[in-house]
């Protein structure tokens, strides 16, 4: 009898204690490393209560890292899911072309971040890039991407729309796949307007996905790390730091952990809230069957 | 109770398949070191840590698998960890998780930081237990081994900056190819040199070690004396930033920005697009053979002078990790005192291009005849009398980048003039060394 009450246990336990170890341990001693002062090795840590939280705020850096966070969430969650769901709509049909155009968009998927920063690098360079090469051949003016404050920021949206469309995309497209096809039947049958069987078939049918494809992209974007360390180093001007790069370099190259953690602690915040956001406001409007 | 002998009986299995693949592993391993020498199990195993690849990876590769030849009792592991920065985040890390190599590299601005917060090993004892003669290593060298009058670190791979000089394209423009001797003699070989949409009389992108040495050459500091306050916004300081806005203002000289800034001012030179290039000296072997490829001329100068000449040093100190067992300090430190000693001192200069750290170095015939076949070498070596140690505050990592964002914005942004720009910077560094 035992035995049955205690299978379902033993059964999570595994799960359980990676979840707890490298979780809840972490998430914890950040909160904990967070009200302290330490240089990651000295024996001492000094509490300072919640004075590391205070500093962040009062800091101009760090007020440009949280905008350039936002800006950069924005521009690349609408821009990814925008041109996805256009292209989901366009190649959602049969046939060869349709299917390696599918193909070709997923391919950067797959490819590691770090070699996708070192290839746009190359391509984005001021003077011996393919991109402004191109841009003359049509005798339009160059643009100097990574090396300016004004690009910079951009130039990094660029990169990671383009590495996002294709697993959008492919979502987008298996959501529409799974729309009945009677509803377009009926649709067609009262000589409905394409515009209007988009607006009120296709993206209400759509809205889980939707849903699903927004929070991930919002969570990620702002997590972004790799491209910043690889590409500007969160430079020039602090144009392109955003918040994990803020982290990592306050951790790691100025040794202030508690600092860091604080704005560890901050990033949480913002991850949950917003997740939470999503769910309570928006369920509430996105149409399941 | 069937539930429950199933669930044990699984828990049996798992357990027994992660042992032996535990098992596996192990003798793996164990088998790799065994090919790699009969006696490996009493040699102490040692790794050591370096930062850049190329030519100064090669030298330190190089120099480890001699030394492991040297002698029976030591077997050192070389690794490479990327730039300066991320070879010290690495160890900081690995030395918190308690896996920290014996033997690794601290750029020298970061000497400081590291032996106070304790992850360094003090050499005093050792060098006067086998009484190494100090006075041997380039004075000029030495300005940041030593913290709170303890030796933390030998000087390894240590450079400068100086000025690499295309004297090919300097004849062709009438100047003479020995270089500018003054800052007004640099603006006037970068204006001669410079010719719209082709070339540029340097590529200069800013960087907080070659602005120190401006700031020395007009004779100022970066920090005070007590390290209690910063001292770049002062008259040396402002001028240094005016120098260069003005060659940057009348376009005689391309100040690139971004991650790659560095490497586009190198191509810059090498591909001709530039004239004169600052650069440490440990590129010299590398301009040497770009130069050869490109069918240029190369020569080398002191940085130019304003009030005075003046360099920082720079490269990186060779320290040990604190926290060894006996044993392996010992072999630390007999790793330590090879890799510094005459012979691969000028052997490690020879092929990179780095500094000889010793005097007696500097003697040996290596040496020698390679500043007659090559005088380019020996530039370095003579500016060293008017070498600056670097900063060595906790902050300075910090302050440097707070410095090089405004440094930036100064150039970039047409109404900031530089008092301005440098007041900012001190302001929030003279909060960070409080």
């Amino acid at each position: 009898m035992i035995g049955k009450k205690a299978f379902p246990y033993a059964m999570i336990t595994p799960s359980m204690i990676v979840f707890c170890l490298f979780f809840i341990y972490p998430i914890g001693y950040m909160i904990y490393l967070s009200l302290h002062d330490w240089n990651f090795v000295s024996p001492v840590k000094d509490f300072v209560g919640l004075s590391n939280f205070t500093s962040l705020f009062s800091e101009q850096e760090f007020l440009e890292v949280m905008r350039n966070s936002l800006v950069y969430t924005v521009l690349t969650v609408t821009l990814t899911t925008g041109t996805s769901l256009g292209l989901a709509v366009w190649l959602n049909k049969q046939g060869i072309v349709y299917r390696f155009v599918q193909g070709a968009m997923f391919s950067p998927h797959i490819i590691s971040l770090v070699s996708i920063s070192m290839l746009w690098m190359w391509l984005m360079d001021p003077d011996y890039g393919l991109l402004n090469w191109f841009l003359g051949l049509f005798g339009l003016p160059e643009s100097p991407w990574l090396t300016d404050p004004s690009t910079s920021l951009l130039s990094l949206v660029l990169v990671a729309v383009w590495k996002g469309i294709g697993f959008n995309a492919l979502v987008f497209i298996a959501g529409l796949q799974s729309i009945p096809r009677d509803m377009y039947e009926a649709a067609s049958l009262d000589d409905a307007t394409w515009f209007r069987t988009f607006w009120k078939i296709t993206l209400p049918m759509l809205s889980p996905t939707l849903f699903f494809l927004i929070i991930i992209n919002v969570i990620s974007s702002f997590q972004v790390f790799e491209t910043i360390a690889i590409m500007t180093q969160g430079g020039p001007i602090n144009s392109t730091n955003t918040l994990v790069f803020y982290i990592y370099e306050y951790g790691f190259n100025f040794f202030k952990i508690g600092y860091a953690s604080a704005a560890g602690v901050l990033l949480l915040i913002v991850v949950s809230v917003m997740t939470f956001f999503y769910f309570r406001l928006l369920s509430v409007k996105v149409h399941y069957r | 109770m069937k539930h429950f002998l199933s669930v044990a009986g699984m828990f049996v299995m798992m357990t027994a398949m992660a042992a032996c693949g535990e098992e596996d592993a192990a003798s793996g391993s164990g088998s790799g070191e065994g090919s790699e020498g009969e006696n490996s199990d009493e040699k102490v195993e040692l790794t050591y840590w370096y930062a850049w690849g190329d030519k100064i990876g090669e030298n330190n590769e190089n120099l480890v698998e001699m030394f492991n030849e040297s002698q029976d009792d030591i077997h050192v592991t070389a690794e490479y960890q990327g730039t300066y920065d991320e070879l010290h985040a690495k160890t900081q890390a690995a030395f918190a998780a308690g896996d920290a190599p014996e033997v690794t590299q601290n750029e020298i601005a970061s000497i400081g930081v590291f032996a106070k917060s304790g992850m360094t090993e003090d050499l005093t004892p050792f060098v006067e237990e086998d009484d190494i003669n100090m006075d041997d290593f380039n004075p000029g060298l030495m300005g940041n081994s030593y913290v709170d009058e303890k030796l933390y670190g030998l000087p390894y791979l240590r450079s400068t900056p100086i000025l690499y000089l295309n004297t090919t394209m300097l004849e062709e423009k009438g100047l003479d190819p020995s270089g500018p001797e003054t800052w007004d003699e640099f603006e006037e070989y970068a204006e001669e040199l410079t010719e719209e949409d082709a070339t540029v009389g340097a590529s200069m992108p800013i960087n907080i070690w070659m602005y120190e040495g401006f700031v020395a050459q007009g004779n100022g500091q970066m920090v005070a004396d007590d390290g209690e306050s910063v001292t770049f916004n002062e008259e040396a300081g402002v001028e240094a930033l005016d120098f260069l806005q003005g060659l940057y203002k009348t376009g005689s000289i391309k100040i690139p920005t971004g991650d790659e800034a560095g490497d586009v001012a190198k191509q810059d030179f090498i591909n001709q697009h530039s004239g004169m290039h600052f650069s440490s000296t440990a590129d010299l072997s590398y301009f040497m053979e770009m130069a050869d490829e490109q069918g240029f001329e190369l020569d080398t100068a002191f940085m130019p002078a304003n009030d005075t000449y003046g360099v920082p040093t720079g490269g990186a100190n060779l320290v040990m990790t604190s926290e060894l067992e006996e044993e392996k300090q010992e072999a630390a430190w007999e790793f330590i005192k090879w890799m510094t000693s005459t012979e691969q001192t000028a052997y490690a200069s020879e092929f990179t291009g780095y500094l000889p750290s010793r005097l007696s170095a500097i003697e040996t015939d290596k040496i020698q005849s390679l500043y007659e076949k090559q005088p380019q070498f020996k530039v370095a070596v003579d500016q060293l009398e008017y070498a600056r140690p670097r900063p060595m505050e906790e902050a300075y990592p910090e302050i440097s980048n707070v410095l090089s964002d405004e440094l930036n914005r100064a150039i970039l942004e047409e109404d900031l003039s530089s008092q301005e720009a440098l007041d900012g910077a001190a302001d929030k560094a003279n909060s960070l060394l409080q």
